[in-house]
């Protein structure tokens, strides 16, 4: 009855102001309230009742309320509990009052917010553009429904620059990025520099946004977005899908077949055990140290073979359909399986207990890119950083999810918050997740795959989900619509929140830990936009912009 | 007449030398990535490969860039011209050809001159990355130069000799009772070896995951084939001169026994280098540097001992 009680406790306190509430289950609670009063009510959840802030959302409601609508979501993870609080804003008039003051980690999201759907969080204290492209207009909004999903605006400026802030007195600037090959990824961060120390740096990413939010609102049906969402990471895409579906199976009140639940936790273990140890091999290779790099390189590649196996790729599995997966897994694939998971186990053990014991790895991360508890709390971090830091959240204890309620599983937290800290947790939830698919495996039972589905799915219904990705959280929220396609769909990747924090993580650390620092939070960026071409004969170099080079691979031909 | 003779002789000699030290620096880095390769569970690429990769470096374009050109071309023929002089001055299973051309002091200016031309070449670039390169080695330059420094000038004071070959023979346990400082500049030398040769865990000034090179990052084919030889030849010198210095024993047997068993040592000595290379992490400058100061403070006891004669 949490869901209830804490109505109950918004209703006592801020009386009609509440407007009203929607509790489809004892796990979710829908909060409209009114616009004078949201930014009391979060402040009120955030800081009082010490819930967990995870997104905020703006969506165009106008073409079915002819009004705005606004969320703002939180977790209270102990009490399994995620919570949004909506507030809807007159179509002639999009302004909210900014929650960033209580609330420090909705920064970027109101930022989003007010580039993408054109609402304006006021009383935002940095509100420089985060998402859109440097040369598009200021007053057009790509997630307005009235704007259509390849529309691009006359006034669009492909060659305007960035404009970046003055580094403060007595710093000099290095550039680590738009591209580093530690990163492998475009991300842009000026670092201010005093001798070899870092005490500050300003952020600049989203160089490829690919609109996939967009797409799917327009153009793509409720089947064809988990293909879509899966591919908005590069290593950790099946939490995407499953979040996704399992956002539309909650608004839509469908539950999938168990089999298909156990299928589900499997892959998504799956995932993040080529996911981990993807990481401790990087972050080896960061400090220097090859030699594990390649080792825990080797002993990834059979995950991935047994992944190619069930889903014929070795990444991106195309696992999900709405109520249920597209892959079984037979009896020859399970006694594989075993026999990778007891291979991988003892593997693992030798690298961990070379790792723990090795002096040279604990200097250089030890006292490393520290996010202590506070940070965690202030900027929303999740995953690995957070149970570094000794904050004991995750998702698939606290908001359970596919067929984790039917497992057992420990929850690994270090005390430290610093990158051995979180070395230390991703090696040992590699373990956990051996375990959770050794079990897994133990109780599956035999049954259909997907559910059938005979009706359309209900329109305007409101989804939640929250699925623990290897880097942490990762959060869906739906609204169902019509067409056959979601009216909203938001997606909130876990280094959304965690990259927040990076720049108080690298204050007054040396630049040799820079590396280490971002690389401990697992970032996740997207790829590539450009490219040059030089005629040897006339010696004249040609820029290919981003227009020709979608030209050109449209038109299949040079 | 005679003079001339053994003018002749010497240059010969050292000709033969620098041949010698070009010719097995890159087989010598062929078995460093070989053996690197089998402790990371890797096929390896085959050990002549690093020919065939200075060999195609050389045959590229050479592309002007960095903030002055010329001074970069320099630094580049001035740390290969280093490097290959100081080949001349060390005995490589035969006595140091050109021993009476200079002295262990000229020995000593030479291997800092080495680590000027990283300066040079890292200036010469100009771009953030390769200032800071720069900016390590200078800092690591100060702690690591002294501790060769001292290990000669501890085998200079036992043989009271600046000769050559006098010196790059063992010299530092060259003392009646039992040689304390020579031991003593024995472990430090080991210990540091590793920033001698520019391999991990001391690869800081290049760091490829944080600086992207470092002080090379604007240099491309025929100069960066020359920087890389010059990287790999150090390997070369600095390993015989710790055996000149150090392990002498065996130099004294006959022509074909005695020269095969110098390159063994040498060639254990590389086997050595890529084995810590293959299991450490990078240190921070930090660490690194106070690691390199708590040795020269080691190194300076052994000093003091040595001139007590010890």
């Amino acid at each position: 009855m949490i869901a209830r009680e804490m109505f109950e406790k918004f209703k006592q306190r801020f009386g009609p102001l509440i407007e009203r509430a929607d509790l489809p289950s004892d796990r979710r609670l829908f909060v409209f309230v009114d616009r004078s009063v949201v930014k009391y009510v979060c402040q009120h959840i955030f800081r009082e009742l010490d819930a967990r802030y995870v997104i905020t959302i703006g969506a165009d409601d106008r073409p079915f309320s002819g009004k705005f609508l606004v969320a703002h979501n939180f977790a209270f993870d102990k009490d399994h509990l995620l919570c949004s609080v909506l507030t809807q804003l007159p179509a002639d008039d999009p302004k909210i009052d900014s929650i960033t003051d209580m609330v420090p980690a909705a920064s970027w999201a109101e930022r989003e917010m007010r580039d993408l759907v054109g609402i304006e969080p006021v009383g935002h204290r940095y509100l420089k553009r985060l998402v859109l492209p440097d040369g598009w207009p200021e007053n057009n909004h790509p997630l307005r429904k009235d704007v259509p999903w390849n529309e691009v605006p006359v006034e669009f400026d492909p060659d305007r620059e960035f404009r970046f802030d003055e580094p403060p007195e007595g710093c000099t600037v290095v550039p680590f990025g738009p591209f580093h090959p530690t990163l492998d990824e475009p991300a842009h961060f000026r670092l201010y520099v005093e001798g070899e120390m870092v005490r500050g740096c300003e952020y600049r990413g989203f160089m490829v946004h690919r609109g996939i939010e967009k797409l799917a609102e327009s153009v793509m049906s409720y089947n064809d977005i988990p293909m879509l969402a899966e591919r908005i990471c590069g290593i950790c895409g099946c939490v995407h899908n499953v979040a996704y579906v399992q956002a539309v199976e909650e608004a839509a009140v469908l539950k999938p077949p168990p089999r298909a639940e156990y299928i589900r936790t499997i892959m998504l273990e799956l995932e993040r055990l080529h996911s981990h140890l993807l990481w401790v091999g990087l972050a080896c290779h960061i400090v220097g140290f090859d030699t594990l790099f390649m080792q825990s390189f080797r002993i990834r590649e059979p995950i991935m073979w047994i992944a190619e196996k069930i889903s014929g790729n070795r990444k991106t599995y195309a696992l999900c359909v709405i109520g249920g997966v597209r892959w079984n897994i037979t009896p020859e694939v399970k006694i594989e399986l075993r026999q990778t998971l007891d291979k991988l186990e003892t593997e693992w053990r030798a690298v961990v207990s070379a790792v723990s014991k090795d002096r040279n790895i604990q200097k250089r991360t030890w006292g490393v890119g520290v996010a202590d508890k506070d940070l965690v709390k202030e900027s929303g971090l999740i995953g690995p950083v957070a149970r570094a830091a000794g904050v004991d959240i995750d998702c698939r204890r606290d908001h359970p999810y596919a067929a984790y309620d039917r497992v057992e599983f420990d929850v690994i937290t270090e005390q430290g918050g610093d990158v051995w800290s979180r070395l230390l947790v991703r090696m040992k939830e590699v373990f956990e997740s051996i375990r959770i698919i050794r079990q897994c495996l133990d109780k599956m039972e035999v049954g259909p795959l997907q559910l059938e589905i005979k009706d359309e799915l209900p329109i305007g219904r409101m989804g939640l989900s929250s699925v623990e990705a290897p880097r942490g959280e990762s959060h869906h929220f739906v609204i169902t619509g019509e067409n056959n396609r979601p009216r909203r769909w938001r997606v909130r990747a876990p280094t959304y929140q965690n990259l927040q924090a990076v720049p108080r993580m690298i204050k007054d650390q040396q630049i040799a830990d820079m590396t280490i620092s971002l690389g401990s939070i697992d970032p996740c960026f997207s790829c590539t936009d450009r490219l040059e071409t030089i005629d040897l004969r006339s010696g004249v170099t040609k820029v290919w912009s981003q227009e020709e080079l979608l030209k050109l691979t449209r038109a299949k031909k040079v | 007449m005679n003079m001339d003779r053994s003018m002749i002789w010497m240059t010969v000699a050292g000709v033969l030398n620098v041949g010698l030290v070009l010719l097995v620096a890159p087989f010598f880095q062929g078995v460093l990535r070989k053996v690197t390769a089998r402790i990371q569970s890797r096929q390896g690429p085959p050990i002549p490969q690093p020919y065939f990769d200075l060999l195609k470096l050389l045959g590229k374009e050479d592309i002007e860039s960095g903030e002055s050109p010329v001074m970069q071309r320099f630094a580049v023929y001035l740390s290969l011209a280093t490097v290959l002089t100081v080949a001349c001055l060390l005995p490589m299973g035969f006595p140091a050809p050109m021993n009476g051309a200079g002295d262990v002091i000229l020995l000593i200016y030479l291997l800092t001159l080495c680590g000027i031309c990283t300066l040079l070449a890292g200036l010469a670039a100009g771009s953030t990355y390769s200032l800071v390169g720069i900016s390590r080695e200078m800092m690591s330059m100060i702690t690591l130069e002294p501790q060769f420094a001292i290990a000669i000038i501890v085998g200079a004071l036992h043989t009271h000799s600046f000769r050559l070959d006098t010196v790059l023979n063992g010299s530092v346990y060259a003392v009646d009772g039992f040689p304390f400082s020579g031991l003593i500049m024995l472990v430090v030398i080991l210990m540091s070896f590793q920033a001698f040769v520019q391999r991990v865990p001391f690869d800081i000034s290049e760091a490829e995951t944080e600086l992207m090179e470092g002080p090379l990052m604007e240099y491309s084919g025929p100069k960066l084939a020359l920087f890389k030889y010059a990287h790999m030849a150090k390997l070369v010198i600095y390993s015989t001169l710790f055996v000149a210095l150090f392990v002498p024993w065996g130099s004294e047997f006959a022509f074909p026994l005695g020269w095969l068993l110098f390159w063994a040592k040498v060639f254990v000595l590389v086997l050595l280098v890529t084995l810590v290379a293959a299991t450490h992490a990078r240190y921070r400058i930090d660490q690194a540097i106070r690691y390199f100061a708590g040795l020269v403070a080691v190194a300076l006891v052994a000093l003091v001992l040595a001139s007590y004669g010890h």
